[in-house]
């Protein structure tokens, strides 16, 4: 068994389907304790037994819904009239338009195309350097990772439920808990752009949007924000059923309403965003079959008996650990870390009295962190 | 063999347009009846989570037409296209290996069920619902298998054109 890991290591980073690694590694391993391989299958399988799934193509479809109509032009102007004020308004305006957006697409790569083509002229406009406009909008495209309702805080609850653990972890939880870290990261970059120099144009704000019409014209956005969030922050909407009703009426109001997308547009849409969704999914279904393997033959419990050995302290552990995602953050997107790593580490970290929503949020910060380090990011 | 290939593509395409609109239909229809009308049917939800799985999948598939699966790309810029092609032609062929032994395993237990008759939510046979998991992983070994011939014509054609989209 010892030359297979350094292997399926090496085709992992020459671009083999990670899906398939991971299918690989766990059929080699119920193959050497000879259980019948019909157990990837079952295990698949339960990608249909857990009810919050749903919430995954609902939000991509729905992202994916705003990122091709004309709502990230609406968001931009919004923000702008609302708070292009400030000193360094409009990288501002970046910041936070970026969070909303990414928030509600789940995946940063959707924020930077459909709002940094019409951020990236007006921040140059506004007299910002080449390079702190790049960076500020790559960075921003992950903001929001953190809030609900992103796509990666849904999987990490769903891959920690997967883990039998004496605390439970429930989404709701999660989503409570990356607010303050994520305003706080908003808060930070805010106060940077700040204070970064530039050339002042003053024709800029002459031409600041009026408020009262970008509000009127984002209005059938903006309960948008105010449906879901205040429907999962006050518990009255399950997040699957928030996934549903924002699907619905991002359906109604860019087809029906706004007509901004035709319907003949929709079969793209859909199938585009479903490739996604189907390329996360298919991670997630093998790895539940991975970690099942992982967790029979007790290779989180012996890991952290061996890193026992070295570390003691809680606080070495987790400064370690963050040094260790950041890394990691660099190397693999956002989803597969997710459910390929966390089943290995939550384990440990909570046999370092590390509650699993805590670790959730440095797990997620970190790969936020680590997605704008280079070397490959995006 | 193209207007097969056509008619898996348009079986896909409108299988994952009618997956959607059902999942959308379904689940807030279900919050409305029950907010509303106080009326629930216990076979939306068990429903609902399966219509995930079959998403899921065919999703899979129609990435594997294109190879646009979710993959770290650490070390392909080391190499010449030519030895990165060559390199292809074997994860493809890898891919397409593990992908036929769950569709074949897979395979053998839908097999099981069908055979003991066993249902799953409101008397639907099991095997009905879980047939997709053989079915999408064989779709995705045999496109693999085709992304390998095309990788390898390309790699002895000496041609360094672009994918070999399916």
């Amino acid at each position: 068994m010892s030359f297979t890991a350094p292997l399926l290591l090496l085709l992992a980073i020459m671009r083999t389907p990670l899906f398939v690694v991971i299918a690989a590694s766990a059929m080699l391993g119920f193959y050497s304790e000879e259980i019948d391989l019909s157990v990837i299958s079952i295990e698949i399988y339960r990608l249909a037994e857990m009810p919050v799934l749903l919430a995954i193509p609902l939000f991509t479809f729905a992202g994916y819904m705003l990122g091709e109509g004309h709502a990230s032009q609406r968001l931009v102007n919004l923000t702008h009239s609302l708070l292009g004020w400030l000193p360094g308004g409009l990288a501002i305006v970046t910041i936070i338009a970026c969070a909303l957006f990414t928030a509600f697409t789940g995946a940063s790569g959707v924020t930077i195309v459909a709002l940094g083509a019409l951020l990236y002229p007006a921040l140059k406009e506004a007299g910002y350097g080449e390079n702190f406009n790049l960076g500020l909008l790559t960075s921003s495209g992950s903001l929001g990772l953190l809030f609900a309702p992103a796509l990666p805080l849904i999987l990490y609850g769903v891959v920690a439920q997967q883990m039998d653990l004496d605390q439970p972890v429930s989404i709701d939880q999660l989503f409570i808990a990356g607010a303050l870290p994520g305003l706080l990261m908003l808060f930070m970059l805010s106060i940077y752009s700040m204070l970064q120099p530039r050339t002042e144009n003053l024709e800029l704000e002459k031409r600041r949007p009026d408020a009262w019409l970008s509000i009127k014209q984002a209005r059938w956005e903006l309960p948008l924000p105010i449906l879901v969030l205040g429907g999962i922050y006050s518990g009255y909407f399950a997040v699957s059923e928030a996934a549903s009703v924002t699907a619905l009426y991002v359906l109604v109001v860019e087809v029906l309403l706004l007509r901004e997308i035709k319907i003949r547009q929709l079969p793209g849409i859909i199938r585009e965003s479903m490739t996604l969704v189907g390329g996360i999914m298919i991670i997630l279904g093998v790895s539940l079959a991975s970690t099942n393997y992982l967790i029979d033959t007790e290779v989180p419990t012996r890991l952290f008996d061996f890193i026992r050995e070295h570390i003691q302290s809680k606080l070495t552990f987790l400064i370690l650990l963050n040094i260790f995602l950041l890394i990691l953050g660099m190397m693999l997107d956002i989803f597969s870390a997710l459910v390929i790593i966390v089943p290995i580490i939550l384990p440990i970290a909570v046999g370092y009295g590390i509650h699993p929503v805590h670790l959730g949020i440095i797990f997620l910060a970190n790969m936020q962190l680590g997605y704008f380090t280079p070397p490959p990011s995006v | 063999m193209k207007s097969l290939n056509r008619s898996i593509h348009l079986l896909e395409d409108s299988l994952l347009i009618t997956l959607l609109v059902s999942m959308i239909l379904l689940s807030s229809g279900q919050i409305i009846l029950r907010n509303f009308f106080d009326i629930g049917f216990i076979w939306i939800d068990p429903l609902l989570r399966v219509l995930v799985l079959w998403t899921a999948l065919i999703g899979a598939t129609v990435a594997s037409r294109e190879n646009k699966h979710i993959r770290i790309d650490l070390i392909s810029r080391l190499f010449s296209r030519r030895i990165h092609l060559f390199i292809q032609i074997f994860i493809g062929l890898f891919t397409s290996s593990v992908c036929t032994i769950i569709a074949w395993y897979g395979a053998q237990w839908v097999l099981q069920d069908y055979q003991q008759q066993l249902t799953g939510f409101s008397g639907l046979p099991s095997w009905i619902l879980e047939v997709i998991i053989p079915l999408a992983f064989g779709l995705i070994a045999i496109r693999y298998l085709l992304h390998s011939l095309c990788w390898l014509g390309m790699f002895i054609r000496f041609d360094e054109g672009n994918n070999c989209a399916l």
